[in-house]
């Protein structure tokens, strides 16, 4: 590779570990439900981590009927640049005791009781959850989607990604509920004007279809 | 051109900037298309909201000290920005963080009512509300404004019906005036009053030696 060009790949690497940290950052310190600590956030910046974690997401989608989308989400887990991953730690077990009804039992003390879903592979997260807690989700991911907003980096929010980072246990022991944040720099943004059959018409495919099978073979009869 | 004062700018500057704050509510980034409704709220429903807390002061030490604040958020010309959604799932993930196996089958189950939500609510659907709720403080926050998201505010508002056809709501409050007035608000709390609940709730906190008699 030219010199300048290698530079230039080298920089937009260092950028986004860069901006990977202000985005933690900015998670961090996005409120949470009555100021209590309860969100871990957890960064994928190798490209090892992070193919690992596309095939992950890649082998669930057979796991459940509705989860074909997660094929078409592990091509875009790849095309990050880096993945920041949002657990809450404390939903699963430890509910707020204000008797919200939001996850639908009318008091606290009948969630406990609750028969939670079994460990089975067509279940991400082993509910019913604390939704006044796992609420602080939200706000974690948001104060990374406002950041990178303002730093003009492209970015994506995906369910599958804290799906598949529970069966990995990239996140702290305990953690029923996660969910994923991908950052990209790069000139076009991969998140967006995805063909229907991503999975199957993307930028991997194509060089592997087209200059990695077509071409040789058009070489060999035609030079 | 006329000279304006400040009272009418800073007014107007709300009004103005609790519509962009809807706006960036609206276009926060979101899981799926929930049919988000969003309303905005005056000085007077402050009030409203008020009484409403007052009534729940005994069972919640929360809405009793919010309670307390929104009067004086009704005569300081506070706003704020209600957002709320129906509980059900739009987004076919069948993920099971709800405690249902299925979309289908959290959006058939029974819903359960009470005074301020209507459960069992699906994750995504809070989620995107909540995101929402937190680009509207972060576009507050960004025009210069106080803001803090309030659980009290979309409980009452939807308890006081100021929210329609919602399980559940958020509420953002947002104001102008010189000094932040959503934390540290201990002047609703005398000094006795918060020396009698400290004690009742950490009473090992002064306790000298462990198995002491006292």
């Amino acid at each position: 590779m030219e010199r300048k060009l290698r530079e230039y790949e080298e920089r937009r690497l260092e950028s986004v570990k860069l901006a990977t940290q202000l985005l933690f950052a900015s998670a961090v310190t996005s409120p949470r439900v009555g100021g209590i600590d309860e969100i871990s956030i957890h960064c994928l910046e190798t490209r090892d981590e992070i193919e690992d974690l596309a095939i992950a997401i890649d082998k669930m989608a057979d796991d459940n009927p509705s989860w074909d989308f997660f094929r078409s989400d592990a091509v875009q887990v790849r095309d990050a640049d880096a993945v920041l991953i949002m657990a809450d730690r404390r939903s699963g077990h430890d509910p707020m005791d204000s008797s919200c009804n939001l996850c639908g039992y009318m008091l606290c003390d009948e969630w406990r009781k609750a028969p939670r879903m079994p460990d089975e592979p067509s279940v991400a997260f082993r509910g019913p959850f604390c939704l006044l807690r796992s609420m602080n989700l939200a706000y974690a991911l948001n104060g990374a989607v406002s950041l990178a907003r303002e730093l003009g980096i492209d970015h994506a929010i995906k369910m599958s990604v804290g799906a598949a980072a529970i069966r990995m246990d990239l996140v702290p022991y305990k953690c029923g509920i996660a969910l994923g944040f991908l950052a990209s720099v790069t000139e076009k943004n991969p998140f967006r004007d995805l063909p229907k059959r991503w999975a199957e018409y993307n930028n991997e495919t194509l060089q592997n279809r087209l200059i990695h099978r077509l071409f040789p073979t058009f070489r060999s009869i035609y030079s | 051109m006329a000279i304006i004062n400040s009272e009418e700018l800073l007014r107007g500057g709300m009004d103005r900037a609790v519509e962009l704050m809807a706006v960036a509510a609206s276009t926060a980034l979101k899981f799926g298309k929930p049919k988000i409704k969003i309303v905005a709220m005056g000085p007077e429903e402050f009030q409203e909201l008020s009484d409403f807390c007052a009534g729940l002061a005994e069972v919640s030490p929360l809405f009793d000290r919010d309670g307390r604040s929104f009067v004086d958020l009704a005569a300081e010309d506070a706003r704020a920005l209600l957002i709320g959604a129906k509980r059900k799932s739009v987004y076919n993930y069948d993920c099971g963080a709800c405690g249902y196996r299925t979309c289908e089958e959290l959006n058939k189950a029974e819903t359960t009512e009470s005074v301020v939500i209507n459960g069992p609510c699906c994750h995504f659907v809070v989620y995107d509300v909540h995101m929402a709720a937190s680009a509207a403080a972060a576009a507050a926050w960004r025009m210069g404004l106080h803001c803090r998201v309030f659980q009290t505010i979309g409980g009452a508002a939807a308890g006081c019906g100021l929210v329609e056809d919602v399980d559940f709501s958020i509420g953002v409050g947002v104001s102008y005036q010189p000094q932040n007035p959503f934390f540290d608000r201990r002047k609703y709390w005398s000094e006795e009053e918060w020396a009698e609940k400290f004690a009742a709730e950490f009473p090992s906190f002064t306790r000298g030696f462990m198995g002491a008699v006292e």
